[in-house]
């Protein structure tokens, strides 16, 4: 599907109708430039931070983006308390974290929430509790199955597929091998998906699941070469991909075998750590733009994070997230009576978006209303390493997941096009 | 099944799990402490040959730094800290290491986060092929290694006084005093032997695993397997039993049932040889 | 150890009193004490925290059995908690039985697990032993790892696909978090009372008698399989009923949460607690969920916690034998004896 222009060119007028101004200023609210000072608003935040990997990036993307808020007015004058929490990948932590902001807190939204382990521990209590959250970034098919949990990003099947589908169109694979992490509901999950494309398109496939926690990674990449795929497909974190591209470059395997991952492995520091030797042969998928992209929310979104952020705050894709996600609290919560924001009004005005644009998505979000799971963010481009860089090699395009056939028919029903 | 190329890459893992056993082996062999933060105290060593390194100073340089700073830290607990806990049990005191092991995860956590990143040597390029798979020097480097030290102390602590001092204060530190070895010398001189191979070994795994600082301090759970195997006293068969389990958990690796699992196998091979070997097993320990 | 002499040391009550010892008795009393004060006071964040707090506190018990009143270390309890949990799981499910039935189905399959677990222990000592069950907890990680926890799917794993995940149901009686948590102090308490019965009668006595030496033991008369089986099979079954209690808070658990290292961090801490006194657990399970939530809501970052705690860790086991428990008791004992030589 082309770029679409018109989202651009929204995009566009949106900042300038707020900013009034093109220069590389940040841009959020009203862009009034006067401290907000009425009763603060209440958004709740859970991130998976100590732990395997940091995720937090979102919330402090999210959190400049708040801070940019209430320095411009804030909520028509209201401005926003967001309180975020560390989860430390625990489940029973989470539990305890979301009682605190839901229950202690009287928290109206939960925005930019990037936990690894928080979908599936708090999923029930958020729908219980009445909330709407606006997650910043999703990984286990909980965070994509919940009726009160909408995530910006694609997820790691809907974003495996993508670089399936790339690697089918573009890359000219026959036959691929699946390696996803052997946690249920992530790597099987997504390595499914990869198997039922292949059943449908009629291409041998395997999959393999790893514990990450192995120190073995020759054996698997071996065992996944013995079957002599044109294309591995990888569902693996930075963490445990880099090492298995290691044992890969060290037996030789990335001159023979094209490799293709989902976006859990783009990060900026990823093609600077695996080297030359990956140049070209290396293609991740991205759920969102290009993080250098020149176009207009993007470059917002590097303006907020320099303005309003720590230096030390990574400019990621978890970043993105957290900025999108907090830009679609900001257009629900400026929509209602600042007198009446609720948990229940600020929900209902969540529900409502159908079109949120912006250059960072591919196609615009939506929240699908009493829909019992939300994905709207189904289309994403690809991306090679190349000289220490990722180098973005394709346009939008949507993924072919099966399984996202209900979700398909529901745009169609409500007349949104992606 | 092709069972061949995994016997290769399983001698890779199998010397990763042979250093780490002979490096908490070598310590409880000279004090009677097992040593929990061996991965911990190598992985800030090699956390500071990766961050010198980044900055552009030569490879040996870097490497001398890691275990200048391993054997640093270990000096510094041994000196100060262990003998605080000498007069409790093993396994407090091995808790006790337990502690520092925590500590530095903290630090290593706080100054480089938990990123991935990749401890290149120029070894990796160069490589041996054995049934299609290739054996990279850096791989063969930390088999000889552990076999080297293993050679060494067992001469250290068969030949020399000061060995012998070592083997006295493992087995009972109060008789050892009244037999007038000097306690703290030795102590702190396992220590620093302990630090030296765990900065070597620390840049090694930070090779082949991943520098990553809990990652690699955990891995010496597994590494217990091939000390159990060596019924806590043998050195030698430490270091096979490492390479041992190694090879039969690549093995694992093409039975597509069993596969998801095979990273219990050191756990289900110590059970069993624990089961096999029975109560002969702990003869030399004294517990205090 | 003072603090160990002061519980084996006091003359039992004759074997016809019906008088229940007092140090049973003040069990009850302190736990409705500190109940009462939690639940008053606690917001929800301190509430889930304290809850697990207490449940954890019972397995904690089960590792102060094993390991104050016979010298046996287990690393592996943490992996009995999550065998208990699992079975808690897989049962609330299947057949959504009552609570009980479940939580007691999760404590008799960890004690049946526990006993397998004892089979190597029970002619190993110290060190090896304590490696070889750390072992066990390594192996019980990787199988949970890969299987995760019911949630209410179909086939022995009880796994579901993402939606339609069930998450267990509370006690009829407690199914609101400030209930819940008082069900929970009121199981902690009944187990802390079964455990603290068991040290003052004839198992304590017969398992200091094998702490000392397994032969003085057997020329005593004890029967030194059966009651060393005993211990591990209370501890297992200690540790599963926490098990079910956390699965009960929650209403779910992850199997990446039960890693060798909980086990280990579990063991540490039970040692910091105090394992020679019954408050010793309860201090433990604190140190275990409310002392993180406590840094955590302070705002200290994730890593500098975990340093704090090595740091802290060590200077527990240098300066206090006995833990905290057993300087609060020495303290108590100065304070009630008053210039008697204890």
């Amino acid at each position: 599907m082309k770029l679409r222009l018109a989202a651009i060119a929204a995009g566009l007028a949106f900042i300038v109708m707020s900013a009034g101004g093109a220069s590389a200023a940040a841009v959020c609210g009203e862009g009034t430039g006067q401290a907000a000072t009425g009763e603060p608003i209440v958004i709740g935040a859970i991130t998976g931070k100590t732990g395997p990997d940091d995720f937090s990036n979102s919330t402090r993307a999210a959190k400049a983006y708040f801070d940019c808020l209430n320095a411009n007015g804030g909520i028509h004058g209201r401005p926003v308390q967001y309180m975020v929490e560390d989860d430390q990948w625990n489940p029973e932590i989470a539990a305890q974290l979301a009682a605190k902001l839901v229950d202690d807190q009287k928290a109206v939204l939960m925005v930019g929430n990037s936990s690894f382990v928080e979908c599936g521990a708090n999923a029930d209590f958020y729908k219980k509790s009445g909330i709407t959250v606006v997650a910043g970034v999703g990984v286990p098919r909980e965070c994509f199955f919940a009726s009160a949990i909408a995530p910006t990003n694609a997820g790691p099947r809907v974003s495996m597929l993508g670089a399936m589908g790339y690697a089918l169109d573009q890359l000219g694979a026959k036959s691929v091998v699946c390696i996803g992490p052997n946690i249920p509901n992530v790597g099987s999950w997504s390595c499914d998906g990869v198997m039922l494309l292949a059943k449908e398109k009629g291409f041998p496939a395997s999959t393999i699941l790893i514990d990450q926690g192995s120190a073995d990674s020759t054996s698997v990449m071996l065992q996944a070469a013995s079957s002599n795929p044109d294309v591995i497909v990888l569902g693996m974190s930075k963490g445990s991909a880099v090492p298995l591209l290691v044992a890969a470059e060290e037996q030789g395997l990335n001159e023979k075998i094209k490799f293709v991952s989902a976006a859990s492995a783009y990060d900026l520091s990823v093609p600077e750590t695996i080297g030359p030797g990956w140049d070209g042969r290396f293609y991740v998928n991205m759920e969102f733009n290009d993080l250098e992209a020149t176009t207009p929310d993007n470059q917002n979104w590097l303006a907020v994070m320099d303005e309003y952020g720590q230096k030390s705050d990574p400019r990621d894709t978890f970043a993105q997230a957290g900025y999108l996600a907090a830009r679609i609290a900001e257009k629900a919560l400026m929509s209602i009576d600042p007198a009446n924001i609720t948990r229940e009004t600020a929900g209902k005005a969540v529900a409502d978006i159908k079109a949120f644009e912006s250059d960072i998505f591919c196609a615009p979000w939506y929240f699908g209303a009493d829909q019992p799971r939300h994905n709207a963010n189904s289309t994403t481009r690809m991306a090679v390493s190349e000289g220490g860089k990722w180098k973005v090699v394709s346009d939008c395009a949507p993924s072919p997941d099966p399984e996202l056939a209900d979700i398909r028919a529901f745009e169609k029903s409500a007349g949104i096009t992606q | 099944m092709n069972f061949l190329p995994f016997i290769i890459s399983g001698l890779g893992i199998g010397a990763v799990y042979a250093l780490s056993g002979v490096g908490l082996l070598v310590l409880f062999r000279a004090t009677g402490v097992l040593n929990f933060a061996f991965g911990a105290i190598g992985a800030v060593g090699a956390h500071v040959a990766w961050q010198l390194m980044e900055w552009d100073y030569p490879l040996a340089l870097a490497i001398l730094a890691a275990v200048l700073v391993s054997t640093l830290v270990s000096f510094l607990y041994g000196r100060f800290l262990a003998p605080l806990l000498s007069y409790r049990d093993t396994v407090v005191r091995a808790v006790g290491t337990l502690a520092l092991a925590l500590f530095l995860i903290a630090l290593m956590g706080v100054v480089w986060g938990e990123l991935p990143r990749r401890l290149q040597f120029p070894t990796d390029q160069m490589y041996l092929t054995l049934f299609g798979v290739r054996l990279t020097f850096t791989r063969i480097i930390a088999l000889v290694l552990a076999i080297v030290v293993v050679g060494g102390i067992t001469v250290l602590l068969g030949t020399t006084r000061l060995g012998l001092d070592m083997r006295a204060l493992a087995n009972d530190r109060d008789l050892s005093a009244i037999l007038g070895v000097r306690i703290t010398r030795t102590e702190t001189a396992a220590w620093i032997i302990t630090g030296i191979f765990a900065g070597l070994g620390g840049l090694l795994l930070a090779d082949l695993v991943r520098l990553q600082g809990t990652f690699l301090t955990f891995l010496v759970i597994p590494a217990i397997a091939a000390a159990i195997l060596g019924q806590l006293r043998s050195l030698w068969v430490t270091a096979f039993a490492g390479l041992g389990i190694g090879v039969a958990e690549a093995l694992l690796t093409p039975i597509d049932w069993i596969s998801p699992y095979r990273s219990a196998t050191p756990f289900v091979i110590a059970l069993i040889a624990v089961m096999i070997l029975g109560s002969t097993a702990q003869a030399a320990l004294k517990d205090r | 150890m003072t603090a160990q002499n002061q519980t084996l040391a006091r003359p039992m009550a004759s074997p016809s009193a019906i008088r229940v010892p007092r140090e049973v008795l003040v069990i009850p009393v302190v736990m409705a004490v500190f109940t009462a004060a939690v639940a008053l006071l606690a917001n929800s964040f301190w509430l889930t925290a304290a809850t697990s707090a207490v449940a954890l506190s019972l397995s904690v018990t089960g590792l102060a059995i094993l390991y104050g009143q016979l010298g046996l270390v287990s690393l592996c309890q943490f992996a009995l908690v999550g065998v208990g949990g699992w079975v808690t799981l897989r049962i609330g499910h299947a057949w959504h039985p009552p609570f009980e039935v479940s939580m007691l189905s999760g404590g008799i399959v960890a004690a049946l697990v526990g006993l397998i677990f004892g089979i190597p222990a029970l002619r190993l000592r110290g060190l090896y032993l304590a490696l070889v069950t750390l072992m066990l907890a390594g192996g019980f990680q990787t199988i949970i790892g890969a299987w995760g926890f019911p949630d209410g799917g179909p086939g022995f794993l009880g796994r579901a696909d993402g939606a339609g995940r069930a998450m267990l149901s509370r006690p009829d009686l407690a199914q609101d978090s400030v209930p819940y948590f008082v069900y929970v102090s009121i199981v902690a308490t009944i187990g802390l009372v079964i455990s603290q019965w068991h040290k003052l009668a004839r198992p304590g006595r017969a398992w200091a008698l094998i702490r000392k030496g397994e032969h003085v033991a057997i020329a005593s008369g004890v029967n030194v399989l059966t009651y060393k089986a005993w211990a591990f099979a209370l501890s297992g079954f200690l540790a599963g009923i926490a098990g079910a209690l956390l699965a009960g808070n929650v209403g779910q658990l992850d199997g990446r949460a039960f890693t060798a290292f909980e086990s280990l961090n579990l063991f540490a801490l039970a040692v910091v607690g105090g394992v020679y006194n019954w408050y010793g657990a309860l201090i433990a399970g604190l140190l275990l969920r409310a002392v993180p939530a406590l840094l955590t809501d302070l705002g200290i970052d994730g890593y500098v916690t975990i340093g704090i705690f090595g740091v802290a860790l060590f200077q527990a086991l240098a300066t206090a034998p006995a833990g905290i428990a057993g300087q609060i008791s020495g303290l108590i004992a100065r304070l009630t004896r008053k210039g008697q030589k204890p």
